[in-house]
Order: structure tokens, then C-alpha cells, then sequence
């Protein structure tokens, strides 16, 4: 039968999902003590960290969403040109770790800082200040995509509708442009939240005093190897994530459900593109400074003493190795987006593409499931599993494990487009004898390159910026790239990770710009 | 001749019967309907009739046949969906190529039965073109041109022009017709449209709630109903529209 590679595919892929995405989990569960339980919640600072989580992933969510929100606006309702550059220039900061926002905002804003210095003006960045500022970079962006996507697919009858009943509006706003827009806000809000709630880059670089949960948990597990209590960290960060998990379910069919039958149409207001000109242009200000400063900081001597131009901190760099880690980074991100595209795509075909039974049902729960574990719990969870097993401590265990962190996305994609195909082709396949793996490769994977694009640009762009889930993983063999930034900065290295920053950002922008040109050229319809 | 023979066909779902001792038969070259409201059976009759699924109990004799334990692709049956379900990728030839380059054909057979298929379906101007550029009907054509250029014994359609609108509804019924005649293939059409069935059938079964009602040439079901059903579902709606019908032609 020619179905049987089907199946045999379909269990194989669904036996490595459960080990290596709920193995760890139970493995991490099953390593917390009680005793440690009990240190841990009734210490003294365990309360005011929980606080001080919790509230700056409050205050970065309301911020991050709202600037998201306003964005999302000015690029579809106004009359502002470029929009598509535009576009692309405010998901920029996706293209470097999280840390490296920290680390610019150090450099700009910090006692020392380069703004500070300038105009005597100190924010007084360490502390709930800097984190917010930071997460708000790194997060807006994610944020923003979820958001514009539903500006672009409202239909534009309805507002004619409410013009003519005689909606003010701001009734319009409230009552057609709110509720299309409830469902993506609602999962932007638990995205970000959770995101925030869980990073450790930026709180180590800007907490200054202020210690959150992940930074508390990541000195644990690196400073202390204590992974009892790092487990119960772990456990705790997971909270807001499975929320989100069981939001999201219930939210579901993200996106207008309706057809659109005339798109938007922007009237004429000259005072509305001032000011959506006047939001973008500060925002591409913010979010430029740190990659200009990074930009500087590699090529002068001394910053910001002597800013004439030198290629000593290239070669610096260079002799710390940055080589040899950048090549790591490269291997685990093209593996990890390789066999990831290809794992997730299959995932998708079986769950979106054959009857609905139990077991397609688990493998879409399982490959949900990845999205709402935190980086830094996965990575310990991988700890305490894979110890003792021969891919310890190799660039095996690496890729797995940015697989998984980054598995749910890609799926989602891979889902979403291949639901969109008319769900008679199946019968007509049985009805021809074509097999499911033939129509695999005969018809679904020609008709969605540019989804598999997408997804290998997703997995390739987030394995090489992340710092989270490899950090515990990680050794000076086989350690990425990116990695070597909160190292260096405990040994105030300055110069090497703004290069670091730098070069991730061009790899993740030639990686983009390779998957454009592909999609142009070849993925034409 | 006797082409298809279905006796006693029971299909139950957790013991509720969806399907009740369903028997007919199909002659060779006939145009059949089965005609019924939604959820009377009729797509499950269908997809048994396939082999998409299995009847509870019954037998269907293809051929004098039996084709119980015989996969969808084995029972040398064609089926029209009402989507079209083409492949998206490939352009129209290549949807009915590649039909016939999977039952082994040579690509030289294959492409010129292809090609013969399409232009007797009209379809010969676009055969390069894909799916998407078509509009419904001409895609529906590509669907039909798919399944004939197989040689199918019979061929099954579900619901095939619902999708259309009303104009291209009317043309693809008349065309469905001469399809038929110049393929002198054996056609069963499951629809909920009463004209649609009347129209185009040599005979029709009317079924309601997994039984049939009646199973009679148009005319005959028309001026002998069996029975109040009958007169309701089908006599009295076209009734209902013939009267509209010589309203609207009588005030012009």
C-alpha cells in the first residue's frame, strides 16, 4: 500500500514531537524538590521579583501593543508613501537578540551614554525605565505584523454602510474597526506579555536593581547550576504561556472571516498624514539609533573619545573567536530551519490535510504546544532530559532545540495554507489512486513555496538572534553567536557586541533579501 | 444493459440509519439524478457508491461485479465535486495528464488523449492557462475532461453546477447534456434542484430521509406521483415554477 510511508512518517514525526517537547516538560517537573519549593517562595526577594515581572511585562504590553496599534494604523489608513519600506524597516528590530537592545540602550542612554553625555539629560535608564523601553523594541514588531494584516483585510462595504446610516466616526471605530480587530489584539496582547514576561537579555543588561524572574532564574542555572529552583522559575514563567496557550485556542480564526469586497479607501485628510508622519518618523528614529550606534561603535577607535575610523575592533573581535561562532550560529540556523520547515510541513499536511481522527488532533496540540514554552524553561527542561545522552553538549542538541522553541509558527503557516485548498482534492486523489504522499510532492508543496519560504526564513531568522532557549545548552565549542553578547557583557566588552549585533543583523537581512528575490522570481503564480 | 445494480444498500451511524434498503439500477448510457433535500443520504450514497465509504450491509454489482472490497481508484468510477477540486499547480493539460500518466499511460498517450478530452469539452484555447485564471464553469469543464479522459465507467457528480451562478448554471446544464451524449457515458448526478434532475435525467430517484420515494422517468414522476411527498417536493415546485415562469414571459 502506498499509504504506508504516510503512516510510518506520521508516527515517526509525532514519537520525535513528544520526546522533545513533553519529555522535557515532565523531566523538568519531575526535578523540582519540595524543600526548594518552599526556599524559594518564602525567600525574601521571590515576591518583589514576581512584582517586578509582572509589571514591567504590563506596562511593556500596553506600551508595545499600543505603538503597534498606532503603526499598524498609519501604515493602512493613512496616505503616507512607502508604506512597504515601511513595513519592513519597523520589523527590523526582530533581526537582533533581544539583548542587543539592551545593550544600545546602555550606550545611548545609560550614566555613561552617549545622549546623557551629550545633553546632561539622564533618564535614568537601569531599572523599570530600561526594561520597558527595551522589551517595547524588540516586541513592537511581532506585535505590528499581527496587527496590520487585519487592517488590510477589512472590507471597506461596511464603513460605506455606516457613512450612509450616518455612524460618526468614532462610532465606527468602536463598532466595526474594534471588533474586527478584538481576536488579533487579544492574541498581540497575550504574545507580547508572555515574550516579555519570560526574556532574560534585556532585564540582565537595563534591570539594573531590578531583578525579574528570568534573570533570577537564568543566575541560578549559570552562576549557581542550581536546577531545582531554576525548575521552579521555570514553572512559574510557564504560567502566563499556558494561559495564553488556552486564550489563543479560544480565540481562534485569527484574521477578518469575511471576504473582502473593496478594500479600504483612504480619504483626503492632510492633518491625519502629519501626523502618522510625524509617529513613523520618530519610531524609525528609535529603532535606527541602536543599530547606528552599533554601526559606529565596530568602526572607531574609542567611543565616543576618538570617533576616527579604524578596523582594530573587527580584528579584536576577530581574535575572540567571533569566527569560528558565527559559523555555529550559521549551522544551527540553516539545520534547525531545514529539518524544522520540514517536520512542521509534514505536521501541517497530516493534521490539515487527512481525516480528523485522535491521534492528527494530538499532533495539532502538540504542535501548538511548543509556542507557549518560554526559551529559557525549554532549555533547562533540555538539560535535565538529554544530560547524560551523547548529543549533550553538541550542535545536535542545538538545533533540536531551536526546532522546538521555534516549531508552533511555522506550523501555523504551513497549516493555515494548506486548509485553504479544496477539501475534495483528497477524494478526488482516492478516486484517481494517487497516493498522499504523492500529492505531497505533486501538488501541495509546488503550490506553497512561498509558504515554505517563509517558514524557513522564520526558523533561520529566530535561530540566530535568540539567546534564551540555547543558554543553558551551550558550550564554548558549540556555542552561537549570539550567545557571546551576555558573556561579553558581564566582561564589559563593548566594541565586540555591537559587531556581533551588526553581523547578525546583515546575516538576517541577506537571509530576508535571499527569500524575497526567491519568492519574486520563482514563486510566481 | 445493466450497468450498475444496487440492492438493499443500509448505511447506519451509530446505529441510526442513514441510508435504508436502498435498490436501483443504472443502465449503460443513462443519465440518472438523485434528487432529495439536504441530508436525505444522497452524498452518502454517493461516497458508498465510490468507495469512500462502506455500506453497512447491501450489495453493488458493477458490471454483475461485485465491488464491495475494491479501493475508490479500482472501481474504474469517475467523481465530480462541486468545488472542481483541481490541482492549483498545474496548468489544464497537466490536470488531465497527469491523471493519465499515474494509471502508467505513455506521456505521448496520455498528452494526446488529454488534448483530444479538452477540445471536445471546449477547452482547447486554454490549456495552458491554471485554475485560477478559469472562471467556474470553464474550471467545472477541466474537472469533467479530468474524470472522461479516464474512460470511467460511470461517472459520478455531486452537486457540479451548484457553484455557478444562475447564467452559467443554465449553459453548463445544456452543455452536461451534450457531454453526456457525445461521451455516451453513464452518468448518476446527485442534486437538491428539482429542475436541474428534470432536465437532465433519462430517470429520476427521489429520495427523502434515506429512503426512496419514487425511481421514474421525469414525466412519469411528474403526472403519476407516487405519492403527498412527491407532490409536495417536487410536483407542486414545479408547478410553483412554471406559473412564475409564464407570469413574467405573459406580461412582457
Amino acid at each position: 500500500m502506498k499509504n504506508k510511508t504516510f503512516l510510518l512518517l506520521k508516527w515517526l514525526i509525532s514519537a520525535l514531537l513528544v520526546v522533545h517537547i513533553v519529555l522535557p516538560l515532565l523531566a523538568l517537573v519531575s526535578h523540582i524538590s519540595v524543600e526548594d519549593i518552599q526556599t524559594v517562595f518564602l525567600s525574601e526577594q521571590f515576591l518583589p521579583m514576581l512584582w517586578n515581572t509582572f509589571l514591567s511585562a504590563f506596562i511593556t504590553t500596553v506600551v508595545s501593543v499600543g505603538i503597534a496599534l498606532l503603526l499598524a494604523w498609519c501604515v493602512n489608513r493613512t496616505k503616507l508613501r512607502g508604506k512597504g519600506v515601511l513595513t519592513v524597516l519597523f520589523t527590523l528590530p526582530m533581526l537582533i537578540p533581544s539583548i542587543s537592545h539592551g545593550m544600545g540602550l546602555t550606550l545611548l542612554f545609560g550614566d555613561n551614554g552617549f545622549f546623557t553625555n551629550l545633553t546632561g539629560i539622564n533618564i535614568h535608564l537601569y531599572g523599570l525605565t530600561g526594561i520597558v523601553i527595551g522589551a517595547t523594541l524588540y516586541s513592537f514588531p511581532m506585535a505590528f505584523l499581527m496587527l496590520t494584516n487585519i487592517f488590510q483585510y477589512e472590507d471597506y462595504t461596511v464603513y460605506e454602510v455606516a457613512d450612509v446610516l450616518g455612524f460618526s466616526k468614532m462610532d465606527q471605530f468602536l463598532k466595526i474597526t474594534l471588533p474586527n480587530l478584538k481576536k488579533p489584539l487579544i492574541s498581540a496582547i497575550f504574545a507580547v506579555f508572555t515574550m516579555v514576561f519570560t526574556d532574560y537579555g534585556v532585564p540582565l543588561v537595563v534591570g539594573g536593581k531590578m531583578t525579574t524572574l528570568p534573570v533570577y532564574m537564568y543566575r541560578e542555572v549559570i552562576g549557581l547550576l542550581d536546577y531545582s529552583k531554576g525548575g521552579i522559575i521555570g514553572v512559574i514563567l510557564l504560567v502566563p504561556a499556558v494561559i495564553a496557550f488556552f486564550v489563543d485556542l479560544l480565540n481562534k480564526e485569527n484574521g477578518a472571516a469575511g471576504t473582502v469586497i473593496k478594500s479600504y479607501e483612504i480619504r483626503e485628510n492632510k492633518s491625519r498624514d502629519a501626523f502618522a508622519k510625524i509617529v513613523c518618523g520618530v519610531t524609525l528614529v528609535l529603532i535606527s539609533l541602536p543599530i547606528i550606534t552599533f554601526a559606529i561603535l565596530s568602526l572607531v577607535k574609542q567611543y565616543p573619545v576618538d570617533l576616527s575610523f579604524t578596523l582594530d575592533n573587527m580584528k579584536e573581535s576577530a581574535a575572540l573567536g567571533i569566527g569560528g561562532y558565527l559559523l555555529n550560529s550559521l549551522f544551527i540556523s540553516l539545520t534547525a530551519a531545514l529539518i524544522g520547515t520540514g517536520i512542521a510541513y509534514y505536521a501541517a499536511f497530516v493534521t490539515a490535510r487527512s481525516e480528523k481522527r485522535i491521534s492528527s488532533m494530538a499532533l495539532h496540540l502538540i504542535s501548538l504546544m511548543s509556542l507557549s514554552i518560554p526559551g529559557i524553561v525549554l532549555g533547562l527542561s533540555y538539560v535535565l532530559l538529554f544530560k547524560s545522552t551523547f548529543v549533550y553538549g553538541t550542535l545536535i542538541i542545538l538545533v533540536s532545540v531551536n526546532i522546538v522553541h521555534f516549531f508552533s509558527s511555522p506550523y501555523l503557516m504551513a497549516y493555515n495554507s494548506l486548509l485553504k485548498f479544496d477539501h475534495n482534492l483528497e477524494n478526488v486523489a482516492l478516486s484517481l489512486g494517487i497516493g498522499k504522499v504523492r500529492m505531497l510532492l505533486d501538488v501541495y508543496l509546488p503550490s506553497t513555496q512561498e509558504t515554505l519560504l517563509e517558514m524557513y526564513s522564520y526558523i533561520f531568522v529566530n535561530s540566530m538572534v535568540t539567546i534564551s532557549a540555547v543558554s543553558f545548552l551551550a558550550n564554548f565549542r558549540n556555542m552561537p553567536l549570539a550567545l557571546l553578547i551576555p558573556q561579553f557583557d558581564s566582561q564589559s566588552l563593548i566594541e565586540p557586541i555591537a559587531f556581533i549585533s551588526i553581523i547578525i543583523l546583515l546575516v538576517n537581512i541577506l537571509m530576508k533579501t535571499i527569500v524575497y528575490v526567491l519568492k519574486r522570481e520563482f514563486c510566481a503564480r | 444493459m445493466e450497468k450498475l445494480k444496487v440492492t438493499d444498500l443500509t448505511k447506519k451511524y451509530e446505529g441510526k440509519a442513514v441510508l435504508n434498503k436502498i435498490s436501483f439500477s443504472v443502465n449503460e448510457g443513462e443519465f440518472l439524478s438523485v434528487l432529495g433535500p439536504s441530508g436525505c443520504g444522497k452524498t452518502t450514497l454517493l461516497r458508498i457508491l465510490i468507495g469512500l465509504e462502506k455500506q453497512t450491509s447491501g450489495q453493488i454489482l458493477l458490471d454483475g461485479k461485485n465491488i464491495e472490497d475494491l479501493p475508490p481508484s479500482k472501481r474504474g468510477m469517475g467523481i465530480i465535486f462541486q468545488n472542481y477540486a483541481l490541482f492549483p499547480n498545474m496548468s489544464v493539460l497537466e490536470n488531465v495528464e497527469y491523471a493519465l500518466r499515474l494509471r502508467r499511460e505513455t506521456k505521448a498517450g496520455s498528452r494526446e488523449t488529454a488534448v483530444r478530452t479538452l477540445a471536445q469539452i471546449g477547452m482547447a484555447e486554454h490549456l495552458n492557462k491554471k485554475p485560477a485564471q478559469l472562471s467556474g464553469g470553464q474550471q467545472q469543464r477541466v474537472a469533467i475532461a479530468r474524470t472522461l479522459a479516464l474512460n470511467p465507467s460511470i461517472v459520478l457528480l455531486d452537486e457540479p453546477i451548484s457553484a455557478l451562478d444562475v447564467e452559467n448554471k443554465e449553459i453548463m446544464k445544456r452543455e452536461l447534456k451534450e457531454i453526456q451524449k457525445k461521451f455516451n457515458s453513464t452518468m448518476i448526478y446527485i442534486t437538491h434542484d428539482q429542475e436541474e434532475a428534470f432536465y437532465l435525467s433519462d430517470r429520476v430517484i427521489v429520495m427523502s430521509e434515506g429512503q426512496i420515494e419514487q425511481v421514474d422517468a421525469p414525466k412519469e414522476i411528474y403526472s403519476h406521483p407516487k405519492n403527498e411527498y412527491i407532490k409536495k417536493f417536487v410536483v407542486a415546485h414545479l408547478d410553483q415554477k412554471l406559473d412564475s415562469l409564464m407570469k413574467s414571459t405573459g406580461r412582457k
